[in-house]
Order: C-alpha cells, then structure tokens, then sequence
C-alpha cells in the first residue's frame, strides 16, 4: 500500500515518475503518433481512457484474480478497452483514426498501462488506483504535448494546424520524419535529466 | 475453492465478460464504420467524376477496385478506378475518374499516402500536380513531362507533370494509373467488367 | 517480385524500429553488446516468423469467417503472449545452448510492440499467406540489422566524451535519429 496523500498520487505522475521522461515507458507511440499536435493529443487521450478504465477494473477485481493468472487477466481487461477507444475513433473521429492507424490498437502493448496495473492498481484501493492512473496519464499527455509541438512548429510551422510561425520561416522537414523523433526526444530526456540532477544537488 | 478451479473460472468469466461487452460494442460502431468508409468511397467518386449522381460498384480486387458513376438516368457517365500501388516511402493509394470509354482522365485524386512531407506529399496538391492530370488522352500509356511545367498548357494531351524534386512519387503515381488502367481495359476486354449499366444489386 | 518487394521493404525502407518507431524498449535496453544484440534480433526473427503463420491462421481461419473483427485486438494479444510461452517451453526442452542464448531475451518479447504490430499489419494490408510470412521475416530481419548497428555503435560510444545528462537513453536516441535519417536513404529503391 501507497502511503502517499492523494494529491501526491497524482502530481507524481507529473514529473518525478513521469512515464515517458523519467521511466522510459511508452516510447513507441510517444515518437510514432508526435508529428503532428492533433494527433498527439488523440493519442494521450485514447491512452488515457484505457489507463484509467483498465485501473478502475483492475484495483476493484483484484482480491478475486489468483496472481498466478493476473498478467493473463490484465491483458484482456486492457485489450478490451483498447478495442473500445480503436472502434469509437473509427466510428465517430475517422480522419483522426485513419491518421493515427494501427497505433491505437498498439496501445495494448504500451508498457505504461500493463506496468501501472502490476505496480499499482492490483496492490492499492480504487479511488487510489484511478488517481495514479489520472497522474500517469497526465504526465503521458503533457510529454506527448511538448514533443509533438515542438515536431509540429519546427517542422510544419504550425500547432494544431494553425499557421504559428510567418512567411520567413522554412519547415524543417526532418523534424516531422522519423529521425526528428528520435533526436527531439533524446534531447528531451538530456533536459529532463539535467533539471532532475540541479535539484537533487540543491538539496 | 481450489486454485486451479478458481484460475480456470476467473479467467473463463473474464473472457466471457470482455467478450460479450466487445461484442455489444462492436455491434454498435460496425454500422457506423461501414458508413464513414463507404461516405469516403462516395465523396471520392464524386470527386472524380464530376456529374455523378449515385455510383455502382463494378469489380473489386485488392489494390483495385472499379466504380461506375451514373447520371439522374442511371446511365454510367464515367469509371473512378480506385487503385494501390507502392509509392517513394509507402503505400500510394488514389482514386482516377475517366470517361465511360476510357479514354480520357477526368480528374485524378490521392486518398492515402505517406510520401516525404513538403516533397513528395505535393501528389495531394491541386495546383502543383492534380490539376496536371485533367483532360489527359489515356488511350495511350501516359508518360512523364521532365523536367516540371509550370503551366497545363505546356503539356501534350498524353503527359502528365512532374513534381521538382519528388520525381519517383510522381513516377509511382504515373505507373499505379498506367497499371490499373491497362488491368482495367483487360478485364473489359474478357468480359468481366462492363461500361453498360447493370441492375442494381 | 512483389514478395521481394514486401522483403526488402520490411528490412530497409520501412524498417521496424527506424521508421514505425516499434521495439523501442529491447532497442535500447538490449543494445549494449553486439553479441546479446544479436540473439535478441534472432529470437524477435523467430518469434516474428511464427507469428505470421499463427495470426494469419486465426485472421483467416476464425475472425473473418465468424466475423468477429472486433475480437481481433484481443485474439491477437493473447495468442502472441502464449506463443512466446511456448515457444520458450519448446526451445527448453529441444536445445539447451539456443535456449541458454535466446532465453532470457524471449520473455521480453511478449511485450514487445513490433510482434503485435506485425500480426496487425499484415492483416490490415491484406497480406496472403506467402506474403505473410515474407513479412514476418523480413521484419524480423530488419530488427536484428538495426539492433546489430545501434549495439555496434554504442560499443564505441563508451570511449566517447559524452555529455554527463545525454549518457543513456539520450545519446541512443540521438544514434537512433542519425540512423533513421541514413535509412531515409533506401526510400524509393522499390518501383
């Protein structure tokens, strides 16, 4: 059992087990779907719905799984949800779900949400587990955030399609390629590292 | 209860429970995403056959399927030829209207593709290239205007423009029209594939 | 040609881990030394392999025909979680040296983006079975080549001066971009 407030069970997911920055999780959708704003936030979104609804189920069934089944179980709670956020961005979003592709189903795989259910939500009550998850996933969301924007400006010169930069500004092309990702990325962890690393030697 | 027969009815009533719950669910949307896909199909027709008032699936296959665009009488007025092929990076998928004879393009369309941004993505511009490829006599292979006009009126009736700097998207697409309009003509020529309109299946 | 067409595109243009960004994790968690560089890419090769044949099967064989489309998520999760299971069972009792090689690293696989990717991709894309398997292997194959390439550039990083916050991920990531651009290169070698 978690011994911290509630509050604090939120703002961790923030930053200091921010999932992406500081654990290294979930990197495949957090480079593949940050090449444009919108879709980074449909991602964080769709992500979001099945962390929250995979904890909420877990943390409340998890006396009646026997752990020697648990992982088995978990996967097919998270699975499910998965294939409820692909089905309603196909059926109500479909330029959003054409862009974004077999990347919502991937969801399934992010090591975020199977890891959240294993560390978290099978050991601490529901209302716990739903506030780690809302902190996760904000922390998801942010990083998906800063990275698609800064991928979008710089590389398109827009953010959330509309037209940021002026008529002087060249696209950086690469930016919005695969290679953009990865190196915006590693220097986004440098920062995050650096900042982590100030303020453990201030105290 | 023993272990074993818990893991077993944990996982059964799981299962059971996901997959009912994904059954209603998919119930719910299948209609739905039916309808977007087929609006899409629609609208690009349309597009490509400008006039069109209903359309008529013609013959299907992978990476090509025919339509039929009518007019308010039922008469075909034009083929969209909806057709795949691999482009500079990925799958260039687009869909081409030409006159019920097949020999001339009405307007040309890209429905999906992931070529180079700011490069080879140009294939979905209008100015830069779609409007290269109205009005073209496609009775004949097309072939490549190189290097890129900057006019429609520098072409002859059977080239095409090219995009500067995006030569092979703008060879993909040329070769994905040429292809499909040759497999098109074939299956006209064996029958299975007629200008004539059908009854409404 | 339209086979080697789909092999040659699996390996270079749209490799993987440089341009579908899957497999991050073994990627860079596994990428210290060629040597476990390489079994990790020859048992994502092979696992890979046999997953196209299963997923292919189940696709065709019981999803389409029942039309249990929105089963497909689940099925395909929960097939690849088993089979990684048994194919470490089978590879234990076969052959202890492959299993001392690959084991450990099969474990990780099953969370292991790219395998789901696979089964998903080749049935959005429509694939035959030949195709399939190609895919599957060719897939694989450029995993490995890309694992090979990230382990044998790291082996020589750590003689470099790198900057204290980059050391870790960050500096991989940044390889990782420098080999995503150079594999840019291979686009548009198939026509």
């Amino acid at each position: 059992m978690s011994t911290k407030t509630i509050g604090q069970e939120f703002i961790k997911g923030l930053w200091d087990e921010n999932p992406v920055f500081r654990q290294l999780l979930g990197l495949c959708p957090t480079l593949a779907v940050t090449n444009a704003v919108i879709n980074g936030f449909a991602m964080g979104m769709a992500t979001t719905f099945v962390l929250i609804f995979s904890s909420l189920v877990v943390s409340s069934i998890k006396k009646l799984i026997p752990s020697q089944v648990r992982i088995a179980s978990y996967i097919v709670i998270i699975a499910s949800f998965v294939t409820v956020a692909d089905r309603f961005l196909a059926a109500f979003f479909p330029p959003i779900s054409k862009s974004l592709g077999p990347y919502v189903p991937l969801i399934v795989v992010n090591c975020i949400i199977l890891g959240r259910q294993e560390a978290f939500s099978s050991k601490n009550t529901v209302g716990r587990s739903v506030t780690d998850a809302l902190g996760m996933s904000a922390g998801f969301v942010l990083a998906m955030l800063v990275l698609s924007a800064i991928r979008e400006i710089l590389g398109a010169g827009t953010f959330f399609g509309y037209q940021v930069m002026g008529p002087w500004f060249k696209p950086w092309i690469i930016m919005i390629l695969p290679p953009g990702a990865f190196i915006t990325l590693g220097i986004l962890l440098a920062i995050a590292l650096q900042i982590e690393r100030r303020t453990k030697s201030r105290k | 209860m023993k272990l074993s027969v818990r893991m077993v009815v944990v996982l059964t009533s799981i299962g059971l429970l996901s997959g009912s719950f994904l059954a209603t669910v998919g119930h719910l949307t299948k209609e739905r995403i039916a309808l977007n896909k087929q609006r899409e199909i629609e609208a690009a027709i349309i597009q490509v056959v400008p006039g069109t008032v209903s359309s008529q699936r013609l013959y299907e296959e992978r990476d090509l399927s025919v339509y039929g665009g009518k007019d308010n009488e039922g008469n075909i007025i034009g083929f969209a030829i909806h057709a795949s092929g691999i482009g500079f990076q990925d799958k260039i998928s687009l869909m081409l209207g030409t006159n019920s004879s097949l020999e001339r393009t009405n307007r040309l369309a890209i429905l999906d593709q992931k070529e180079t941004p700011g490069l080879g993505a140009k294939i979905t511009d209008y100015e830069f290239f779609l409007t290269y490829w109205e009005n073209r006599d496609c009775s004949v292979p097309l072939t490549l205007h190189k290097p890129a006009a900057s006019s429609p009126e520098e072409l002859s009736p059977t080239e095409v423009n090219t995009i500067t700097g995006a030569t092979i998207s703008s060879e993909a697409v040329l070769s994905i029209v040429n292809g499909s309009l040759e497999q098109v003509r074939k299956l006209i020529q064996e029958g299975k594939l007629s200008s004539e309109a059908q009854d409404v299946n | 040609m339209e086979l080697l067409a789909i092999f040659v595109a699996a390996i270079l243009i749209n490799n993987f881990v440089l341009r579908y960004f899957l497999g991050i994790c073994p990627f860079l968690g596994v990428s210290k030394k060629i040597d476990s560089a390489i079994s990790m890419g020859l048992a994502v090769t092979f696992v890979m392999s046999i997953t196209a044949v299963v997923s292919w099967v189940i696709n065709h064989w019981i999803l389409i025909p029942f039309k249990l489309d929105y089963l497909q998520i689940v099925s395909f999760i929960l097939v690849i979680a088993s089979l990684v299971q048994l194919v470490e069972m089978f590879i234990r009792k076969i052959s202890p040296p492959l299993y001392q090689a690959l084991g450990i690293y099969l474990p990780l696989i099953t969370t292991n983006c790219s395998i789901f990717f696979l089964a998903l991709m080749a049935s959005l894309r429509e694939y035959n079975f030949v195709e399939s398997i190609i895919f599957g292997v060719g897939s694989g194959l450029g995993f490995t080549l890309a694992i090979i390439l990230m382990a044998a550039i790291r082996e020589q990083l750590d003689h470099a001066e790198v900057p204290e916050a980059l050391k870790g991920a960050g500096i991989a990531l940044i390889v990782a971009g420098i080999m995503a651009l150079a594999f840019l290169g291979f686009s548009g070698m198939i026509k």
